[in-house]
């Protein structure tokens, strides 16, 4: 699928802004299966200074510095995006999650990257309760993909997608207990408890498509970032995109910005202001089929 | 039977032979060797190692130096330094690799839980650029193994803090006990820290002419502040906090008076995590915002790594003897602690008696650009009851001087100092940061403002002390008093209205209460307190002494006030004398146009905002009363005897407000104060490069309405009508002052607003 990808952070400020600095994780990430044509970032008032690198995870980050007074900061990002993940390996084939879990905590050729992904992280730690949740898809010996789609077939029906509920302070055992919140609390719940059983599991930063496809429901979280979760099968499959909050295998609906351990790593636009007082901002979203 | 891990008796209960003169000499001195412990004691609180907390509610732990020094011989010696220059080689080679390719981890040397689950391995910072290498500064601490060997506890380099407290010590006790030292005997650390400041320049990105190395600490009320303090002097270095840095244009700049000044390298006291909020807290907005951008771009150098303490990651340790086999391909020679192991005792003195007890060894290396070189000294931690060896340097304890005996003489051989352009002349304030311009100014003002409100206090207690009725003069002073006093918030306006003499001397004793409802005064001392303490790099080791010795007697007199208003009037005078010998110092102290500046003029606004509004209140009185504010004023002013010589007995309203207000020779008079703050501003604005503003006009034209305002009253028909009118006035020059100074501080300080973060929890999805 071929996508024309539009996202829009504007930030307004009560008081003038003296100095800004923010970092962007906003440009889609090349990937084998996913290709960006034309990205580009426009920001206004424009920077002083923008820098343009790759962050220790492989993600394109972007720095802008502003250095002038303003009371309105935006920034946009435009791409054309075409996106086929592949379809996962037969389930059956993928290795029992003990096996996998094994190769995290040993580490060596082919293991150590994924083994990053197996600690907890400040947002999505490796939390008891998680992995209490978590392990009711995982009985001894099951393979490990099994256990994943298990686990997303559970947390969409358990929890009531609410917007508002939560936010990003909100521990994922309160998620837990409350049985609702959005996107991005499912992923570090998810998250946080694959950790707890030594699975390794990234948080993808990114969008889904605004319509579904025909005669499918409407999706939750179009419109806006989304956010899901990426599974470690082992070094002979590698990583499998899940989305537990629509419990969806990723495959053409998605475009992905870029992954880390967990949101703070991947924050669409953050940044520290001097200045600025009390602050609104609003985010628009399109991802629409080409 | 002798513990053979003892450092001065061996196994066979022998004294060993480098301790044996030095025993001899501490046996020579008796009983004395108490009495200069407790010496050692007082200087060192002298010199203030003992820097009472910034809030003045106790004090603060500090390190206290044992008369017995710990002796290691050049044999002994030379090993630990060769051994711990492979170290740091080893622990380099291991951070080049885990903030870089991760082979170790690749290879499954390291388990990667050990890397990825520690918080001291900050992911933005891999692959940073590096000038020569990321480890500068390193300290290890070990202790004596039962085979007679040192053996390594733990490596710090993150902080590796405590290098102060070893030059400290070993300037206490060259003070103390110079019978001690025999001549080239014991290796002198001076060359040590030259060495160093010889290396730091060399650190600066290429191409920097006289490059600025600053010191970055997190600011005081840190529990290493007094280390920073020291060594940064040491090295000549600017001691800057983070919030007096800004990033620009991908380089990182100093605020300073003179505008932003490009900085060049970074020595890192920081914690690591708290070096950029951009990048890496998410929850923090203190530190500076692009800072890694910088330093990715090679704009500035920041050293140690700012991801070096995962060297100190527990478990690391463990893994370091194999790690050498496969990074640098050697041995490592000297060998690690095992659990269990317990340290060495050397004798310490306590309780007027020599006794064992344990020490643990902390020596410092720095690399200088081509190999490490170890101090030849170190600081020796005596183990309080059930402390353990390998936790982090305690804030306050028993330390030793540790004397590396001189053998053969291995003399630090310094690469040759790089050639440096000849450097630029500099008379201007323009060097000093906002930060510490601020702090000065505010600093003067707080000594001036106590210094005022313990002359109104005294006034006030003197009428009420007298015993007895008392006058209807007395009575209409002492109400035109507590009007100051209120107006200057020093007493409570429901305070003043007190009914009885006894409810009154209760409310003036109240300011000098210590304690959860403390008074006016004692608040200010706090402030005194923690403002000395911020400007303490700027101070001579001598004037700081000076400064907190007369601190801390004033402090000592307030708490000593007691009940009696006789306590509270000696009190007060002790409040003054802390005040003159501030300004005495500063006066004869402190370079002219560097932060001495700010200090004066902070006091200089404080007193002729003082003076008028004091002014203002005397003179409001029914006409009758007149003469009273008079005289009144006249003794505020510290001008009684002046104006006795010049007008004999007689007051009257012009004469007196024109040794009050405009006559510039009166050093307590208004005039005065506008003339000093006319050359200072107009010193500093010199300087600038924009003095459009103008900020000297302000006591011009108010030393023009002064003038006036005389004038104005000595034409009037009837002199104590005028004066009775001129209140609106003065409280309008009072006004004046006060916008005067909001302009020097927005103007200089450049107070910037609170920094926020954003992007933090806008939740995807909704």
């Amino acid at each position: 699928m071929k996508y024309r990808l539009r996202h829009v952070t504007a930030y307004r400020y009560a008081e003038s802004v003296d100095l800004a600095t923010h970092l962007l994780h906003l440009e889609p990430r090349p990937l084998p299966h996913q290709q960006v044509l034309a990205p580009c970032i426009a920001a206004a008032p424009s920077p002083a200074r923008a820098v343009r690198r790759t962050d220790t995870f492989g993600n394109i980050a972007v720095w802008l510095f502003l250095d002038q007074p303003h009371a309105a900061f935006e920034v946009t990002l435009q791409a054309e995006v075409s996106v086929t993940f592949p379809p996962p390996p037969p389930t059956a084939d993928t290795p029992a999650w003990e096996r996998v879990a094994a190769l995290a905590r040993e580490g060596g050729p082919d293991c150590w990257q994924a083994a990053e992904f197996a600690v907890g992280s400040p947002l999505a730690p490796a939390d008891a309760a998680a992995g209490g949740y978590a392990i009711a898809s995982f009985p001894p010996a099951r393979p490990v993909l099994a256990g994943l789609l298990d686990l997303i077939a559970r947390i969409r029906r358990d929890f009531a997608f609410r917007p508002g509920v939560t936010s990003l302070a909100t521990p994922i055992a309160r998620v837990l207990a409350q049985r609702a919140g959005v996107c991005q609390d499912f992923a570090h719940l998810m998250i946080g408890g694959l950790r707890a059983l030594g699975l390794p599991a990234r948080y993808v930063s990114g969008y889904l498509q605004t319509r579904p496809p025909p005669g499918q429901p409407p999706r939750r979280g179009a419109d806006q970032s989304h956010a899901w979760v990426s599974a470690w099968l082992g070094p002979a499959d590698g990583w499998v995109d899940l989305d537990p909050t629509n419990d969806l295998i990723v495959r053409d609906e998605h475009v992905v910005l870029g992954w880390g351990r967990d949101f703070s790593d991947v924050s669409p636009v953050r940044g520290v202001i001097l200045g600025g007082g009390a602050h609104s901002v609003t985010v628009a979203v399109d991802l629409d089929p080409l | 039977v002798a513990d053979p891990r003892d450092e001065m008796v061996d196994g066979a209960g022998a004294i060993r032979p480098h301790w044996r003169e030095l025993l001899a000499l501490t046996a020579s001195l008796g009983d004395e060797l108490q009495q200069r412990a407790d010496r050692l004691a007082r200087a060192a609180e002298e010199d203030g190692l003992a820097a009472f907390l910034p809030s003045g509610e106790g004090t603060a732990p500090v390190w206290r130096c044992d008369p017995v020094p710990l002796p290691l011989p050049a044999e002994e010696f030379a090993p630990l330094a060769e051994g711990l220059d492979q170290r740091a080689r080893l622990l380099e080679a291991v951070l080049a690799d885990l903030y870089g390719p991760q082979r170790l981890l690749a290879e499954g040397r390291l388990p990667p839980s050990l890397v990825f689950g520690s918080p001291a391995y900050l992911r933005p910072c891999r692959n940073l650029p590096v000038r020569g290498v990321r480890l500068h500064f390193y300290a290890a601490d070990l202790i004596r193994r039962p085979d007679g060997a040192w053996a390594v506890l733990a490596d710090r380099t993150g902080g590796a803090h405590g290098l102060a407290t070893a030059l400290e010590s070993r300037k206490l006790m060259a003070r103390v006990l110079p019978e001690l030292f025999r001549p080239g005997q014991v290796r002198p650390l001076r060359p040590f820290i030259d060495l160093w400041q010889d290396t730091l320049p060399r650190l600066a990105p290429p191409g920097r002419a006289n490059p600025a190395v600053a010191w970055l600490t997190p600011g005081l009320g840190h529990p290493r502040w007094f280390e920073h303090v020291l060594l940064s002097r040491e090295l000549a270095c600017t001691l800057v906090e983070p919030g007096d840095l800004t990033v620009r244009g991908g380089g990182v700049f100093l605020k300073t008076l003179g505008g932003l000044q490009q900085v060049d390298v970074l020595l890192r006291r920081l914690d690591g995590r708290l070096l950029d909020p951009l990048e890496l807290d998410a929850a923090a907005t203190a530190g500076i915002p692009g800072l890694l951008d910088a330093a990715r771009d090679g704009a500035v150098v920041i050293t140690n790594h700012p991801g070096s303490a995962l060297l100190e990651t527990p478990g690391l340790i463990a893994h370091l003897p194999a790690l050498a086999e496969r990074l640098i391909g050697e041995t490592l020679l000297l060998p690690q602690v095992q659990p269990g192991e317990s340290p060495s005792t050397t004798p310490c003195l306590d309780g007027g008696r020599l006794a064992p007890r344990q020490v643990v060894l902390r020596l410092f290396l720095v690399h200088d650009g081509a190999s490490w070189q170890a101090m030849p000294g170190g600081m020796a931690r005596v183990l309080a009851e059930g402390e353990v060896p390998s936790g982090p340097l305690p804030p306050g304890g028993v330390c030793k001087d540790v004397w590396v005996l001189a053998g053969e003489r291995i003399d630090i051989l310094a690469p040759a100092p790089a050639p440096m352009p000849p450097l630029k002349l500099r008379r201007t304030a323009g060097e000093l940061p906002s930060r510490v311009a601020d702090q000065l100014f505010w600093f003067g003002r707080t000594v001036e403002r106590a210094d005022r409100a313990a002359r109104l206090l005294r006034a006030a207690g003197a009428r009420l002390g007298r015993g007895g009725a008392m006058l209807p003069r007395e009575m209409a002073e002492l109400e035109c008093l507590l009007r100051c006093l209120v107006e200057a918030a020093i007493l409570p306006a429901e305070a003043a209205n007190a009914a009885t003499p006894a409810a009154l001397a209760q409310a003036l004793r109240a300011t000098v209460r210590e304690g959860r409802e403390r008074g006016a005064i004692a608040r200010l001392f706090a402030e005194i307190t923690r403002l000395t303490e911020t400007v303490r790099d700027r101070l001579t080791g001598d004037m700081y002494a000076t400064f907190t010795a007369a601190l801390r007697a004033a402090r000592e007199d307030i708490a000593a006030a007691g009940s009696s208003l006789d306590g509270l009037a000696h009190a007060l005078a002790g409040v003054q004398r802390y005040s003159a010998s501030v300004a005495g110092m500063a006066a004869e102290n402190m370079v002219r146009g560097g932060g001495s500046l700010f200090l004066d003029l902070g006091r200089r606004i404080e007193r002729a905002q003082a003076v008028v509004a004091e002014a203002a209140v005397a003179l409001d009185q029914p006409p009758a009363h007149g003469e009273i504010g008079l005289r009144l004023l006249l003794e505020l002013c510290d001008s009684s005897i002046t104006y006795r010589s010049r007008y004999l007995a007689a007051i009257q309203p012009a004469p007196v407000l024109d040794l009050v207000l405009a006559d510039a020779g009166n050093p307590r008079g208004l005039a005065f104060q506008l003339v000093a703050m006319h050359g200072l501003l107009g010193e500093l604005e010199g300087e600038a490069e924009e003095a459009q503003e103008g900020l000297a006009a302000t006591p011009a034209g108010l030393l023009v309405l002064g003038e006036q305002l005389v004038s104005d009253v000595l034409a009037a028909p009837d002199q104590a009508v005028a004066a009775a009118a001129l209140p609106d006035r003065l409280r309008a020059m009072g006004a004046a002052l006060a916008g005067l100074s909001d302009r020097v501080t927005r103007r200089y300080f450049a107070l910037l607003p609170a920094p926020q973060a954003l992007g933090r929890g806008e939740t995807a999805g909704k």
